[in-house]
């Protein structure tokens, strides 16, 4: 069953279409990874979600309803841009926002009071905003998102302008949300996160669909390609694509290879050791997340179009 | 409800963090305590002190110094008297002339009241059948004194008197009471008086025209008197007046003093509102900036939706607002308590002109939904503005837009002048609340203030669907720049 649903979801705000046609869905205890570049729809996508922004043409599903804020009791929000009250003391804001999702008053502060022990800032419950660093302020704004322990967690690129050691704790939470039974849902362009969290991915391009399942299905996009150090010419040999040398060691050449659309590492090593070629070291390697990204987007993470 | 209640509370709470809501709200009651004290400070009730040097053999210099005399004494007659009026105090001496106040105050009135002990004298009497919540007589400063001359002028001239102006009328150098004006009496070389008026300042016209009064009585007298009249007679000429019969409304009343007394709740209800809403308009407008600015507003519209935001601000800031006026309305109620009878006796009459249901419903009903209207523009504002210094650019116009058409009505009202332009005016809604307020003492016609309230909840109604719809397209939007075309195109987007 999926806790969220996007059907043939389109986004246009005047003549550019911000999101066109998307389909995707999250089951319960999922963590679900938007990726993409700068302007690729992603924030726009969660906005559909979250209501905030209604779409031009398509059906949301969110706990099985059409998105609004009477579900905000279920989930939880961390905006890409984020802010707090200044004057507001960190307890006071949680608790304040638990409320605005139907918690009682009690339960807030004292849900607050455990996330902020769990971080670490238990000593500065009572500090206002504009008295703590950045990096506080950011731990008390997750707060605002966990409080209310909710079903959907929506983190709309969470981990820029953490520092690692936040970075660190912002991953915890998300996988002790997920084994709560939560579904995770968030935008990211930097793949490392994505690739040692998400157990599904959605990839977007300008606002398209370009690929959407788990990362080993992601990898068989790509072909993989083998490091190997041989003592024969490799080049024009069948199931081998390209050959490119990579150095040299006496009468040893070491290759990185592409293999043809239908080979693999096993075959190939396979037909190497039949056909009698001596290999001093053979290394089959998968496409990193990084390489799956560039290849179906056609640029770096970070360089697509705002 | 809940969640715009959750908000209106957030904002309640932050507004009354701030210290300038503090100074704010005790400025009114400290200014009020603090200006009867700035008054006394800089009220002149020092009397005009007057030397008078008399040269001349004639009864001139004596008449002027007796005219001032009585001056004095007939204005605290007639203080007296109406103070006897106000408070119904005639029972202690019907007979009296402060308890006759039918005509006006005749030189024979003064001397009888002299005659009779003067005020100590009155105010015994007075007290004998004065009730005890009725306030002590507070008489009036006397506005002339007589002076000795200054030194070294009983024989000066009046070129000599000039000369040493410097010097006669300098308080810092002096060593006695420095006189205001010097009265110099000489005889010309026909035998007639001569007055020479030496002032520090200007002389001022009563002063003025005692001297030329007496000066000429006196000139009548000695002319009567070559011609062989009897002084005694001329002088029983000269007093010859007729009796003048006046009739004067009672203390309070009177058109123009009933007009302006049954005016003084509504128009200061009408202050009240004003000053409150440009202070939490203000206030709205920094917090609805602050909160886009600080990038936090998309966490709130995941709980909230835009419209439960707005309602919320509304909500606060007019609680806010309306808090402050509580304020201000118990710090007058404990000035009138403090003041015995002097503030209540001004509040009864004005109370009079308030105290029906229907005009209590009026107020309240113009007094929260002016309230409510103008705070959506002041919180339009807020949400077209990414900063302070561009919102005071929408301010200052909004505000001059108010405060000039309220100034010029209230103006109005109290010189009780109010005609075509003040009955249009109060059908301008952004000013409607202040001017059905403010004309509510002097009495407005019931189908005015239906048609008014009508179209105040119809204005405000649209204000709301208006800002809603701004407030909704500009939530998420900063850093673009403001103008007519930005407005249509947040308008459509919200359409969207």
């Amino acid at each position: 069953m999926s806790i969220l649903s996007m059907q043939g979801v389109t986004k246009r705000f005047g003549d550019i279409t911000a999101v066109d046609r998307l389909d995707m869905h999250v089951a319960p205890g999922e963590i679900f990874g938007f990726l993409g570049g700068n302007g690729a729809g992603k924030t726009t996508s969660l906005r559909m979600i979250l209501d905030i922004i209604r779409p031009t043409e398509g059906r949301i599903a969110v706990l099985g309803e059409a998105p609004g804020q009477e579900h905000a009791d279920r989930i939880g929000f961390l905006p890409e841009e984020r802010g707090l009250y200044p004057s507001m003391k960190a307890i006071d804001t949680i608790t304040y926002f638990g409320r605005l999702k139907g918690m009682d008053a009690a339960t807030a502060r004292a849900e607050g009071m455990a996330l902020l022990e769990r971080f670490d800032l238990a000593e500065r419950a009572t500090s206002p905003i504009a008295d703590m660093s950045k990096g506080m302020a950011q731990k008390v704004q997750l707060a605002t998102a966990l409080v209310n322990r909710p079903d959907l967690l929506i983190l709309d690129e969470p981990f820029s302008g953490l520092d690692p050691v936040n970075q660190q704790l912002l991953e915890a939470e998300i996988v002790r949300a997920a084994r709560r039974g939560a579904a995770v849902v968030f935008s990211t362009h930097i793949m490392q996160h994505a690739e040692r969290l998400c157990d599904r991915l959605l990839i977007l391009r300008r606002g398209v669909k370009k690929f959407e399942g788990d990362l080993a299905a992601a990898q068989g996009l790509v072909p993989p390609t083998v490091r190997l150090t041989a003592r024969a010419d490799l080049a024009a040999r069948p199931g081998i694509a390209a050959a490119r040398i990579l150095g040299r060691d006496g009468d040893w050449t070491r290759y990185e290879v592409d293999l043809s659309p239908d080979n693999d590492p096993g075959t190939l090593l396979e037909t190497l050791t039949r056909e009698g070629v001596l290999l001093r070291d053979f290394e089959a390697r998968h496409a990193a997340l990084h390489d799956i990204f560039v290849h179906l987007v056609g640029s770096e993470p970070q360089g697509e179009a705002a | 409800m809940t969640k715009i209640l959750l908000v209106a509370a957030r904002e309640f709470r932050h507004i009354a963090s701030m210290r300038s809501f503090w100074v704010s709200m005790l400025l009114l009651p400290a200014a009020l305590f603090i200006a009867p004290l700035i008054h006394d400070l800089l009220e002149d009730d020092e009397p005009t002190r007057i030397a008078i040097i008399d040269r001349d053999p004639g009864p001139a210099g004596e008449a002027i110094a007796a005219r001032l005399a009585f001056e004095d004494r007939r204005d605290e007659l007639a203080a007296l008297s109406r103070y006897v009026r106000r408070y119904e105090l005639e029972a202690a001496d019907p007979a009296a002339p402060w308890a006759v106040h039918d005509r006006a105050l005749t030189g024979a009135d003064v001397a009888a009241y002299e005659d009779a002990g003067g005020l100590e004298a009155a105010l015994e009497r007075i007290d004998a059948v004065r009730p005890d919540d009725v306030r002590d007589f507070d008489p009036p400063s006397p506005d002339y004194a007589l002076v000795e001359p200054p030194a070294g002028l009983a024989e000066a001239d009046a070129a000599a008197i000039e000369a040493r102006r410097d010097t006669i009328f300098d308080r810092a150098t002096a060593a006695g009471p420095v006189p205001d004006d010097i009265v110099l009496i000489e005889t010309d070389a026909d035998g007639r008086p001569v007055i020479h008026l030496v002032s520090r300042d200007r002389p001022d016209a009563t002063l003025l025209g005692i001297v030329r009064e007496e000066a000429a009585r006196a000139l009548r007298t000695q002319a009567l008197a070559e011609r062989g009249v009897d002084p005694a007679d001329s002088a029983t000429i000269e007093a010859l007046a007729p009796p003048i019969m006046i009739s004067t409304p009672q203390p309070g009343g009177g058109a123009r003093e009933t007009h302006v007394i049954r005016s003084i709740l509504p128009l200061a209800l009408a202050y009240m509102l004003l000053m409150s809403l440009l202070l939490s308009g203000n206030w709205m407008v920094q917090g609805a900036v602050e909160e886009r600015g600080s990038k936090l507003v998309e966490s709130v519209i995941a709980c909230v939706r835009p419209w439960q935001l707005m309602m919320g601000k509304l909500v606060g800031t007019t609680a806010v607002g309306l808090s402050m006026i509580l304020v201000w309305v118990g710090c007058a109620i404990v000035a009138a308590l403090m003041t015995k009878g002097i503030v209540a006796d001004l509040l009864r009459p004005a109370l009079d002109s308030i105290a029906t249901p229907g005009a209590i419903l009026a107020i309240v009903y113009f007094f929260v939904l002016g309230y409510v209207m103008l705070s959506t523009l002041f919180l339009a504002i807020g949400v077209l503005s990414d900063n302070m210094n561009e919102a005071q650019g929408f301010i200052m116009p909004m505000m001059m837009i108010i405060l000039l058409p309220v100034m010029y009505m209230l103006q109005a009202i109290v010189q009780d002048a109010g005609g075509i332009g003040l009955q249009i005016m109060t059908w301008f809604p952004p000013v409607t609340p202040f001017a059905v307020l403010a004309r509510l003492g002097a009495g407005i016609e019931t189908w005015e203030l239906v048609g008014t309230a009508i179209l105040l909840a119809a204005f405000t109604a649209l204000m709301l669907w208006l800002v809603g719809r701004l407030f909704q397209a500009s939530l998420l939007k900063s850093g673009q720049k403001s103008g007519i075309g930005q407005l249509i195109d947040r308008f459509r987007i919200a359409q969207d």
